[in-house]
């Protein structure tokens, strides 16, 4: 086994628990990995919500609103919906709490949910950043009783005498045990439980006992007249949730196919803490497992992974909402727009040719001021009305400022001689096969610094190896 | 420093030009290989149209003698003089021209009411649905005919295979091993492939599975423009298409088959049809668009001799409610009509019972005929492929049509 090098270790640490490093947290790395660990969970301890002024939609939601006003009003919740995204974006690339952060960004792709509400969205966001390293158990019942969640899984309508299963379905086969554990008739008698589970025009909780169905239900061998929250106890107290949870928290952040020994121990401690989130996660970013060299530059960053990375390394400010979301679209990661409620994919789903030369093309545009010329599906009309051509043509520029100080820091001392091979240790998680430091050897031998450093970071950036982290 | 790098960028680029690594990907890909599959091949091909927004279906082929039709749409119901009759009392929007004169030369067929149950009335859910052909209540990450690629060309080293007309592939054409390739303008896919910052690179010595996607992703990628680029330029169409973008896409789909492209799949898409509100005239345009694009793309192919060998499939992800809403427009309903058009469908025309607007379920159509039913038709008569093993489970092959 091939030692792996400290520096690549600690930015793998900050690449799997956040959106990557910044030049200054990698000149400032302290010796000892455990070290570095203990102060990247540190620093996600305070929960600061995410604030964005938003328009309380509910409040006349009973006035009879003309055609026009309707538009209006849908015009400005889309907007506010975008500008929720593109405040998360930056959060996510500027926030100290990285790692809280990054666990908000992959329950946000476990509780996948859509909303044409900005106060529902920022408040199910918020609900997801409170608990996102806290028990999952409160996680679960705060998403089950969030208007976002139970208005996209229609529980709106379930009720007593017309029950809907949709949201009891996806609460077992999404959210905690996943499919093959439980029956038909598990969903069935679930589905009766959460009858009566609803939300207020302004977005509150409610319970309507009238529409709730009081009688005896059988769910996964036992019986009783049981609720909404008994159910959620019953799926807790089944080690299987643990056991689903911890492999998608493993899949996610280690390696699309675990070792089944290392995740069925980290269950096992998942289970018995209660299910304490930031203790597995602590346990897990302590294993050796989690620095294995096969785990190490095997993750295809998702879109939002990508865009974040750039913007934490180079210092991006992105002055540009249109692109930010343009560039989510078209690289098939829009925050707030999962497709579907199982999530994005993720992996190589992320890969086609057309998405991979998008990828490789956005560091040019961001660095060099190179053009986008891209036209979007009109394919998430749930979302955004229908759009003319024009509109959905992005054919110009990204505003961006892009401020390679820090970064030139961080690289001034290094020869020249090893400039190379320094910039691809900070940029390439995977690192540079010989032929490529050849060949980028002999293209930039002319250029002089500092262009030569930031000539250099384009080229190893607009590379497959900048995919993977 | 944006500008002086990229002097200094576009100094190194010609340097990077002269440094030629033979991929080993790309030497895999010779022309044998593509002989060998054409020849294994029936020669079909497969050209799927989307209407994205959920056309309504009532209003394009429409039930001119049931009352329930009329009752339900004061404002918005086509008068019987204001259609184009086909037959079984149904009657076909009179701004679809050319979908009457293909019908009319026995080139066309319909299917009504197509759809699947527990219908999902949402435009992103519903497509998502008819892009990977799941049921409405499981996920899948792959799309049908990607699944497609995957069957048929799984070691192939080239994506083009399924081709889509536009700048972002859809997930239909995404397999789990194979993708298809989206091009709009070979031109413009070519230059960006062939940007010296990522051109020709060196292959690294295999480290790890998810850089060799990527490299064999990005080797494919350039093969496959280049491919297209060359090709592209045999055949410039001389047919007369309208100056809309959708029938500039059918062009350059009929660009593609007529100069041999290697291709089975192609997949096109015009979207709008959610017409909420005043329907009829912005649905009568976009028809129209529908109608005479694919006029001239018939006649295009028709004219290299191709057409025989080619067979459109039309649908939408979903039709509209029966009664139509307080604006003179309709909202999202359920099952819906699709089209074939084709110069070697073996029986054209209305193919099953017109709509059944009687037995309503909740104000919306029932569906008669599973959209798997058709997908797995195409697949197995059409194009020959395991329909049960690319669908997951076996649907009923609709007889006599392909």
């Amino acid at each position: 086994m091939k030692a792996i090098p400290h520096q690549k270790e600690l930015q793998h640490l900050y690449w799997r628990t956040g959106f990557g490093p910044k030049p200054e947290q990698i000149a400032q790395a302290p010796r000892q990995l455990q070290k570095e660990v203990k102060q990247v969970f540190a620093s996600a301890e305070a929960f600061t919500p995410l604030q964005v002024q938003v328009t309380p939609y509910g409040a006349d939601a009973k006035k009879e609103l003309l055609a026009n006003e309707r538009k209006l009003l849908m015009q400005q919740a889309r907007q506010e919906l975008i500008k929720i995204n593109t405040s998360w974006i930056n959060r996510m690339a500027v926030s100290e709490a990285q790692l809280r952060e990054k666990m908000t960004f992959f329950w946000h792709g476990h509780f996948a949910c859509r909303t044409q509400r900005p106060d529902f969205a920022l408040n199910q966001n918020n609900i997801l950043r409170q608990h996102a390293l806290g028990k999952f158990s409160d996680l679960l019942l705060a998403v089950s009783k969030d208007p976002a969640m139970l208005q996209f899984l229609n529980n709106q309508q379930n009720r007593k005498r017309h029950p809907n299963e949709n949201f009891a379905r996806e609460v077992l086969e999404l959210f905690t045990m996943g499919r093959g554990h439980y029956t038909e008739n598990d969903i069935k008698n679930a589905a009766r439980a959460f009858t009566g589970w609803g939300y207020d025009a302004a977005g509150n909780f409610v319970f309507r006992q009238k529409a709730h169905d009081t009688g005896s239900k059988t769910f996964l061998g036992k019986t009783g007249n049981f609720t909404g929250e008994d159910i959620l106890q019953i799926i807790l107290d089944n080690p299987q949730t643990a056991a689903y949870i911890t492999t998608k928290i493993c899949r996610f952040f280690i390696n699309e196919q675990p070792s089944p020994t290392i995740t069925q121990e980290l269950s096992r401690k998942f289970y018995q803490s209660g299910y304490d989130i930031e203790d597995l996660m602590y346990t897990l970013f302590r294993s050796d497992w989690a620095y294995a060299p096969e785990n190490i530059g095997n993750r295809i960053k998702s879109p939002v992974e990508l865009i974040v990375g750039l913007q934490r390394t180079f210092a991006i400010d992105f002055q540009d909402p249109q692109a930010l979301i343009v560039l989510q679209r078209a690289l098939g990661q829009v925050l707030l727009y999962p497709p579907n409620v199982s999530g994005w994919p993720g992996g190589i789903n992320w890969i086609d040719s057309s998405s991979l030369i998008l990828r490789m093309q956005l560091p040019q545009a961001l660095f060099a001021a190179g053009k986008i010329n891209i036209s979007l599906k009109d394919d998430d009309i749930d979302m955004v009305p229908q759009l003319s051509l024009a509109e959905r043509t992005f054919n110009r520029r990204i505003n961006a400022r892009v401020n390679m100080q820090a970064w030139q820091a961080l690289l001034r001392d290094t020869p020249d001689k090893q400039l190379i091979q320094q910039t691809a240790a900070f940029l390439l998680q995977p690192g540079l096969h010989v032929h490529l430091a050849e060949k980028l050897q002999q293209e930039t031998t002319d250029a002089a610094r500092p262009n030569k450093i930031n000539l250099l970071a384009l080229r190893l950036c607009s590379l497959p190896e900048y995919q993977l982290c | 420093m944006a500008n002086k790098s990229r002097r200094e960028f576009l100094k190194t680029s010609a340097l990077a030009s002269s440094l030629l690594f033979v991929p080993k990907f790309l030497q895999a890909l010779n022309a044998d290989q593509t002989l060998e599959r054409l020849a294994q091949s029936n020669g079909k091909r497969l050209v799927v149209v989307q209407l994205g927004g959920g056309n309504d279906g009532l209003n394009t082929v429409v039930p001119f003698r049931n009352d329930i039709y009329y009752q339900g749409r004061p404002g918005i119901a086509l008068p019987q003089n204001k259609l184009f009759s086909l037959e079984k009392d149904l009657g076909l929007n009179n701004s679809m021209k050319g979908f009457k004169s293909l019908f009319d030369e026995g080139e066309l067929g319909i299917f009504n009411s197509v759809g699947y149950p527990n219908p999902d009335r949402s435009h992103f859910r519903s497509m998502d649905i008819w892009h990977t052909g799941s049921s409405a209540t499981e996920y899948l990450d792959t799309g049908w005919l990607g699944r497609y690629l995957d069957s048929n060309c799984h070691t192939c080293a080239t994506s083009y295979n399924g081709i889509e007309v536009d700048d972002t592939l859809s997930l239909a054409l995404k397999g789990e091993h194979k993708k298809g390739l989206a091009v709009k303008d070979p031109k413009k896919l070519f230059r960006a492939a062939s940007s010296p910052l990522y051109h020709q690179l060196p292959q690294p010595q295999s480290s790890g599975e998810e850089l060799d996607y990527l490299y064999k992703t990005l080797t494919e990628t350039t093969s496959s423009t280049a491919y297209i680029y060359e090709k592209s330029k045999i055949y410039k169409s001389s047919v007369t298409y309208p100056n809309t973008e959708f029938s500039k896409n059918l062009k350059t789909t009929a660009e593609f088959i007529c100069s041999g492209v290697d291709s089975r799949v192609f997949y096109v898409s015009l979207s709008g049809f959610d017409t909420h509100v005043n329907q009829n005239r912005q649905q009568a345009h976009l028809l129209g668009e529908v109608s005479d694009g694919l006029l001239a793309f018939v006649q295009d192919l028709k004219q290299k001799d191709q057409f025989k060998d080619t067979l459109i499939f039309v649908f939408s992800e979903f039709g509209r409610r029966v009664h139509q809403n307080a604006s003179n427009g309709t909202d999202h309903g359920t099952a819906n009509n699709v089209f074939l058009i084709g110069g070697g469908l073996k029986k054209a025309g209305v193919l099953n019972d017109a709509p059944n607007l009687q037995t309503l379920e909740a104000g919306d159509l029932q569906y008669q005929l599973d959209f798997r039913n058709i997908y797995a038709t195409l697949l197995d008569n059409w194009l020959q492929a395991d329909a049960d093993i690319i669908l997951g489970k076996p649907f009923e092959r609709i007889t006599g049509v392909i």
